[in-house]
């Protein structure tokens, strides 16, 4: 019974007024003829309220002839009159085709490429390559076969690992791993010499191969010798080999701060401004003046791309600028305090310098201070392997 | 209508357990609460007027009193009235034999 009003609310209803003598006759051959009524409701003796579905309407006018009644419409409701409302915006309706085939048929395009995964190789290089393949912005997204593009990347470069394309919508991903650069590997039937990497003092030589040139407790400098690659023998005379071991030298790592004693400080007062502007592929519309109306500010800026739906990204992009005002506070610093900073800071610096720190054997800390500044310098003491194998020349 | 006029259940029909309302002709009358009535198996409407109903079925004449009366739906079985019902009659039909 539900379903049959639901269905009726669809397909579209009308609300009507019965007017007459014979009412209840009227409703007996409704239903004789099996035509389905709901909220009936007499406002008077001779007056009922009836709802009735469009396509029953059209049979009640021989009854209300016969039972010599007056039948008004009174209200027109569902679908079909919503439909024949909006029949004369034909307009309305071409542009809301036109927009939904646009959509259609500009999501099997590319709007967007994004290269990421590559920290060495400059992302317009690869874009480069990406376009000689015919795959970049504006491309249609049927007949690309990623396979090719990935194969023409690989192709060019040598330093690319592993490169990948993903198309989600209309966003292309173009994912890269870079490769290593492999260190000269030397075969084990050349010859070749240890050779050290930095200077320092040499604390340890195991060689398993080759004449160690430098003992123990001696000076060495970059790029001098420290075993060398060729054996004496008392019967076989000189003969050279492929020198090979491990050369244990304390390095020093040293990292210099000055730390002013007074100081200026930025300190943000929270007043903020916005300002955004469009940009269409390269062409930018600023919606507001660009200059700041603060005195001394930062400047934030941020770029968001429109996306229809999940993942249908249109070649619009909103930039936003973000002012923060800020003022300048003077700061002075105690001795102790600008000290403290300052060992802070050039550790931090040391920790990033220092490959193992394990191996940190000692550490040492200068001071030196004037009336403006205090100078600190620290001094890390590392035990490190410094050799690496430097072919022979000859 | 092309139901059989039957008033009572046949052997078979019994035997199977068929509800009432579906073997024969008497009619079904639900109220739920005080305010909402359904009637299966109705014949006609004889009167509607706001405060009265009278309905016939194939085994009497059922009389609603109420106010503000109102057929939500109607179709050729069924029937559902809502509104403040008041009292219900029956006026049986009386088989002259």
């Amino acid at each position: 019974m539900y379903f049959k009003v639901l269905l009726n609310k669809i397909f579209g209803y009308i609300t009507i007024e019965v007017e007459g003598y014979f009412i209840e006759r009227f409703m007996n051959l409704c239903n004789q003829r099996k035509i389905f009524l709901w909220n009936l409701k007499r406002i008077h003796s001779t007056i009922m309220n009836v709802n009735i579905g469009i396509n029953d309407f059209k049979k009640l006018k021989q009854i209300a002839k016969k039972t010599k009644c007056r039948v008004k419409i009174k209200k027109k409701r569902g679908l079909p009159f919503l439909l024949q409302r909006y029949k004369k915006r034909k307009i309305f309706f071409a542009l809301f085709l036109l927009i939904l085939i646009s959509i259609v048929v500009l999501s099997n395009f590319i709007w967007n490429i994004e290269i990421i995964g590559n920290e060495q190789i400059p992302s317009e290089e690869i874009s480069q390559i990406l376009e000689k393949s015919n795959f970049k912005v504006g491309r249609c997204k049927i007949g690309i076969n990623t396979k090719e593009v990935i194969n023409q990347i690989r192709l060019e470069r040598d330093d690319i690992a592993w490169a990948g394309i993903e198309i989600r919508g209309t966003n292309a991903t173009v994912k890269i791993v870079e490769a290593d650069l492999k260190p000269e590997l030397i075969s084990e039937e050349e010859y070749c010499n240890l050779v050290a990497t930095k200077d320092g003092i040499i604390t340890k030589i195991t060689a398993q191969n080759g004449t160690p040139v430098v003992e123990e407790g001696e000076v060495v400098k970059k790029g001098s010798v420290l075993v060398g690659g060729w054996l004496e023998g008392k019967y076989t005379g000189t003969r050279y080999v492929h020198a090979n071991g491990e050369v244990q030298a304390k390095v020093w790592y040293s990292e210099k701060v000055q730390i002013p004693l007074k100081q200026m400080k930025k300190e943000k007062t929270g007043n903020e401004e916005n300002k955004y502007s469009v940009k269409v592929n390269n062409f930018e519309i600023n919606l507001a003046k660009r200059v700041s109306k603060f005195k001394k500010y930062d400047t934030i800026e941020s770029t968001k791309k429109l996306k229809l739906f999940s993942d249908f990204y249109l070649p619009i992009e909103i930039h936003k600028t973000n002012f923060q005002e800020y003022q300048e506070k003077e700061i002075v610093y105690t001795l102790q305090e600008a000290e403290n900073i300052g060992i802070q800071e050039a550790k931090q610096k040391l920790d990033e310098k220092v490959p193992n720190k394990d191996m940190i054997s000692d550490e040492k800390i200068y001071k030196e201070q004037t009336s403006e500044y205090v100078e600190i310098e620290v001094v890390y003491e590392v035990l490190e392997n410094i050799a690496t194998k430097e072919k022979i020349i000859f | 209508m092309a139901k059989p006029k039957k008033k009572a259940p046949s052997k078979v029909n019994k035997l199977l357990d068929i509800p009432q309302e579906v073997s024969t002709n008497i009619p079904k009358i639900t109220i739920i609460g005080f305010e909402q009535m359904l009637i299966e198996n109705y014949k006609s409407i004889l009167e509607y007027q706001e405060f009265y109903i009278r309905i016939s079925t194939y085994i009497g004449i059922l009389n609603i009193n109420g106010y503000e009366l109102n057929l939500r739906e109607m179709t050729t079985d069924d029937l559902i009235i809502t509104g403040k019902i008041d009292a219900i009659d029956f006026e049986p039909i009386v088989d002259e034999q």
